[in-house]
């Protein structure tokens, strides 16, 4: 036998030993202080959640997962110095984002070293663009998506003859609401859009606004406020107190578990819209999603909500993914899942887009019990 | 319909912003000195009120006591340390001072209560009051009530009672204070915990209209830099026309203008201010 | 001429400058010395740009003894400067290096003009408030980013008329970050020793005595202020081009609160001060991290406790301790 295959047996015999004693290694960058750290740290929970099940089960590529969370604390400066560590620790994927301007500034960096990078919640467009990241993947769901149904609902279902806007001055809020009038037109919808109040991410004194809104009396009134643990609670409380009768549509994914905590049966009568619930179908009738409602119920003692179950479908994508292409190449993988549809996730079967996105399946819903959160799925 | 409206939301916007500023305006005016932990003693002393009704059961008013309790003898702790560096006027430390303070507050009222949003219950922030066409709450009332009350009683304190005199006397000159016999450490002390007393006040009374934050603060009394400088560095009148005619501003300014752009509105009138009228902040 | 004069005529030792071209030199392969890692260059990149941000600041605490709450709008100057110019229009290193500098002047200049007549404090406010303006004015401006900001920005080109110097990767900015890093030190060392650098010092310990000698300290104020933007201007600018996004998120009290701590930590008017600082506090970030709360915990404890107990810094404490132990002993104190 030459030399040179000798050498190579021995490599390969060398690596395959060492590979099996290499565990793989699952980043997570979430915020873990600061306003949104109980956010971020339910979705940290998730995907330790699934990373547990799946060593449970064997691990992947017959490796064990070992996951490394850190805290950006809402910070894109800090978020930078936790992708560098990712870095310097040769994680294999990182599961990140929760505030768009972190995602924004960790995804060149993490593209430069050549991590995967799946951002799990954030919604800016910019993370798809793919300036920063040309194999950009994210799971929860577009303005674009997210605006077509909450134009179909209140222009078909609801009907209203007069609609206004109470948005987020930001580009989320504004970036939504622009899609919504976007869909309007494409629906021909007849009705008039009477005014857009807007106000700050930060504000949690909405009086000046409702004031407003309640002169004009339009039919419905759609909401975009993405400040779960203050604004959006304070924001319903006084629309009751305000005794504004328009109905108080929610733009997609905005009804989190801790505006219902906070705001209780303030909430009653609220219709929005959202990509997952643990308990409504079409979700209640996959079997990954049970099996992950129940696991998440016996950890940590509560159901899992929309963003917790994003980031465990996070990782359940990209596991499937690298099961399939047998490897944990960032370019292999990202295109084993831009595009492409994968099966037997707790979204059911996850569908790409080309550009990363995953088509979100809607429910709308109408609050029937803000105390307990109990809703109503609407047609 | 809506005017008057809005000049009730001005009013109760106004009286928060008023009831917040006292302490800082006094602080400035006596002492010279820029509290940046401001925002985070009120976060502390709404959290104190919460947890007082929350988990220790206290009725409102008792919880307001313990809040102001509380930040007092923060505010002693943090005098004391200051105390060197107030009595030889190191102001560009004492600014930077105060910044690490508020960071330490925010850090540790981040460990000790949670990063969870909570309400205040037991408040009369629920309690809605409908005259015709208007509303507000009885808690709205009670922050206006008990914020002119506040301005009257300190207003009358530093004009008629000889510790007012005193207190005037260290904020126009402090070594000629301190040459008739006047102990200057012990007003800066009670100065100190007077702002953080009136913080803690604040607190307990505005915070119940929305879900409090251990992050919060920075936002929250922002507002109360403008209208100290609006109404003049230490003048107790001036705060408190500042702080209302600030309040009616931004809901005016609100519902015809823009509600997203009042913090800049708010700032850029007052670089517009100290541009044109700097009185009162001139060097002397 | 005495002895004294004769050496100072001549100039610094020539072991000094051999000293300082080795530090470089050595500096240069710092960090190849750690590994020579991506991550190893783009940390000591990190430090070494936000070290020129807080020299930016420096100069007006140190010296003038004055704080300036606001530079992180020159800091952000220079980020949006970059990210703009570079993005929208193609153009190059130095055309967005001479409109950051050329920016930060004219906003140094007008708030510096605006407060030329209030007292020190009131200063400090307008810096603040100046701060918060400029964010409301980037958050909620989409042409210049809005509330997500500017994304992609293309690698740093600075073209030297035959070849193009490219800082596309951690390894290549690297040379860049240094150069602005020696070149600020060089700006300091050359201020400390200059006509305004020492009245600015006069201005700060001995008020009479400046008036004396007829040096407004207002007009002092203003020209220190100025030249000090730019230098925390340039910071952003390289940031820029580091982290390939530029947002709002620049103006955070993040940048601020590290500007101040690496100032007074080691001590004032050190000249490799603001460096140690910045690199003991980005070290701590990353290596010793204690979780979000407790970081906030300590940083500002640091920063209060530094300036209430060792208001020198840790050079003062150990000068302090050095004394103790050697009391007769003549101590060589550099000129502060």
């Amino acid at each position: 036998m030459s030399k040179t295959i000798r050498l190579a047996i021995a490599l390969f015999f060398g690596l395959a030993v060492s590979a099996a004693a290499q565990d793989i290694k699952v980043g997570t960058i979430f915020p873990l202080s600061g306003g949104a750290g109980p956010d971020g740290q339910s979705v940290t929970n998730a995907v330790k959640l699934m990373v547990e099940e799946i060593n449970s089960k064997g691990g992947l590529l017959g490796r064990k997962l070992v996951l490394v969370s850190k805290d950006d604390e809402s910070t894109p400066a800090v978020g930078v110095s936790r992708a560098n560590e990712m870095i310097a620790e040769k994680a294999d994927v990182v599961v990140e984002g929760w505030n768009s301007p972190v995602t924004l500034a960790m995804q060149p960096i993490l593209a430069r070293a050549g991590i995967l990078d799946i951002t799990a919640v954030s919604k800016s467009d910019l993370i798809l663009s793919g300036e920063s990241n040309p194999l950009a993947i994210r799971i929860n769901s577009s303005n674009g998506f997210d605006a077509a149904v909450i134009a179909k609902y209140v222009a078909d279902t609801l009907k209203a003859k007069k609609v206004a806007f109470l948005t987020q001055n930001d580009v989320y809020g504004n970036g939504f609401q622009t899609a919504v009038e976007a869909e309007f037109k494409k629906l021909n919808f007849a009705g008039q859009i009477v005014t857009t109040e807007k106000f700050a991410f930060k504000d949690t004194d909405f009086r000046v606004q409702l004031t407003n809104l309640k002169t004009l009396n339009p039919d419905a009134i759609i909401v975009t406020n993405s400040s779960n643990s203050s604004g959006l609670p304070a924001l319903v409380d006084q629309y009751r107190q305000a005794d504004l009768k328009s109905a108080f549509v929610g733009a997609v994914g905005i009804m989190l578990p801790t505006v219902f905590k906070v705001a209780g049966d303030a909430n009653n009568g609220i219709v929005s819209a959202d990509i997952y619930f643990a308990d409504l179908p079409p979700f209640n009738g996959i079997a990954e999603s049970n099996a992950f409602v129940a696991a998440f119920k016996k950890a940590y003692g509560v159901a899992p909500d929309k963003s917790a179950a994003l980031g465990a479908a996070a990782l359940q994508v990209w596991a499937h993914a690298v099961e399939t292409t047998k490897s944990l190449d960032r370019k292999a993988v990202a295109e084993a899942i831009r595009g492409k549809t994968i099966k037997g996730t707790l979204f059911g079967d996850a569908t790409f887009l080309p550009n990363g996105q995953l088509q979100p399946r809607y429910v709308v819903f109408k609050v029937v019990d803000g105390k307990t959160a109990k809703l109503e799925a609407l047609p | 319909m809506n005017i008057a409206q809005q000049i009730v939301n001005g009013l109760v916007l106004g009286s928060g912003y008023a009831c917040v500023a006292l302490g800082w305006t006094i602080l400035l005016g006596v002492a010279r000195l820029v509290n940046f932990a401001h925002g985070q003693l009120y976060m502390l002393g709404a959290f104190v009120t919460w947890y007082a009704i929350a988990k220790a059961g206290l009725p409102y008013p008792f919880a307001i006591l313990a809040a102001i309790l509380v930040l007092a003898i923060i505010g002693v702790v943090m005098q004391s340390a200051m105390m060197r560096l107030v009595m030889t006027q190191n102001l560009t430390s004492l600014m930077i001072v105060t910044l690490g303070f508020g960071y330490m507050l925010q850090g540790g009222s981040a460990l000790i209560f949670g990063g969870n949003p909570q309400t205040l219950p037991g408040t009369l922030s629920r309690a809605k009051v409908d005259l015709g066409a208007l509303w507000f709450t009885w808690q709205d009332v009670l922050v206006f009530v008990i914020t002119l009350a506040l301005y009257a009683a300190v207003w009358l304190f530093t004009r008629k009672t000889r510790f007012g005199s005193v207190i005037r006397a260290v904020a126009e000159d402090p070594k000629l204070a301190e040459l008739f016999g006047i102990n200057a450490r012990i007003v800066y002390l009670l100065v100190f915990v007077f702002e953080c007393a009136a913080v803690a006040l604040g607190a307990a009374l505005v915070a119940p209209r929305s879900p409090i934050l251990t992050s919060m603060g920075f936002n929250e009394v922002i507002m109360t830099f403008v209208v100290v400088v609006l109404g003049g560095i230490g003048s107790i009148g001036g705060a408190l026309i500042a702080g209302l005619g600030l309040g009616l501003f931004i809901a005016f300014f609100g519902a015809f203008v823009a509600q997203a752009y009042t913090t800049a509105a708010a700032f850029a009138l007052l670089l517009v201010l100290l541009v044109i009228r700097p009185e009162g902040l001139a060097t002397k | 001429m005495t002895a004294i004069d004769r050496h100072r005529v001549n100039g610094p030792a020539p072991w000094r400058a051999v000293g300082i071209v080795a530090l470089t030199v050595a500096a240069f392969f710092l960090p190849r010395l750690f590994g020579g890692t991506s991550v190893a260059y783009s940390t000591l990149t990190t430090i070494a740009i936000f070290a020129v941000m807080c020299y930016g600041i420096d100069i007006v605490l140190s010296y003038l003894g004055e704080v300036s709450l606001g530079h992180t709008l020159f800091w952000a100057m220079g980020g949006y400067a970059a990210a703009n110019l570079s993005v929208k229009y193609g153009l190059n290193g130095w055309t967005t290096a001479l409109a950051t500098i050329v920016l930060c002047l004219v906003a140094a200049a007008f708030l510096g003009a605006v407060t030329l007549r209030t007292r020190e404090f009131v200063f400090s406010l307008v810096t603040y408030a100046a701060a918060i303006v400029a964010y409301e004015v980037a958050f909620n401006w989409d042409a210049i980013g809005g509330s997500d900001g500017i994304v992609g920005i293309s690698a740093l080109k600075l073209p030297f008329g035959f070849a193009t110097f490219s800082g596309a990767t951690q390894e290549e900015l690297w040379p860049i970050a240094l150069a602005l890093l020696l070149l600020t030190l060089l700006f300091i060392a050359r201020f400390r020793r200059s006509r305004l650098g020492t009245a600015a010092l006069m201005v700060q310990m001995n008020p009479a005595l400046a008036a004396s000698l007829g040096i407004d300290p207002r007009k002092v104020r203003l020209a220190v202020f100025v030249i000090s933007a730019p230098i925390t201007g340039l910071a952003g600018w390289l940031y820029a081009y580091q982290r390939a996004y530029v947002g709002p998120d620049m103006f955070e009290t993040y940048f601020l609160v590290m500007m101040l701590t690496a100032v007074v930590l080691i001590g004032r008017r050190i000249l490799l001060g603001p460096l140690i600082g910045t690199a003991v506090l980005i070290v701590q970030q990353n290596l010793l991290s204690l979780g979000g709360d407790w970081n906030k915990i300590v940083l500002g404890a640091v920063l209060a406790l530094v300036l209430i107990l060792f208001p020198a810094g840790l050079v003062g404490l150990f000068r302090r301790l050095g004394m103790r132990r050697f009391p007769t002993k003549e101590l060589k104190g550099e000129t502060s």
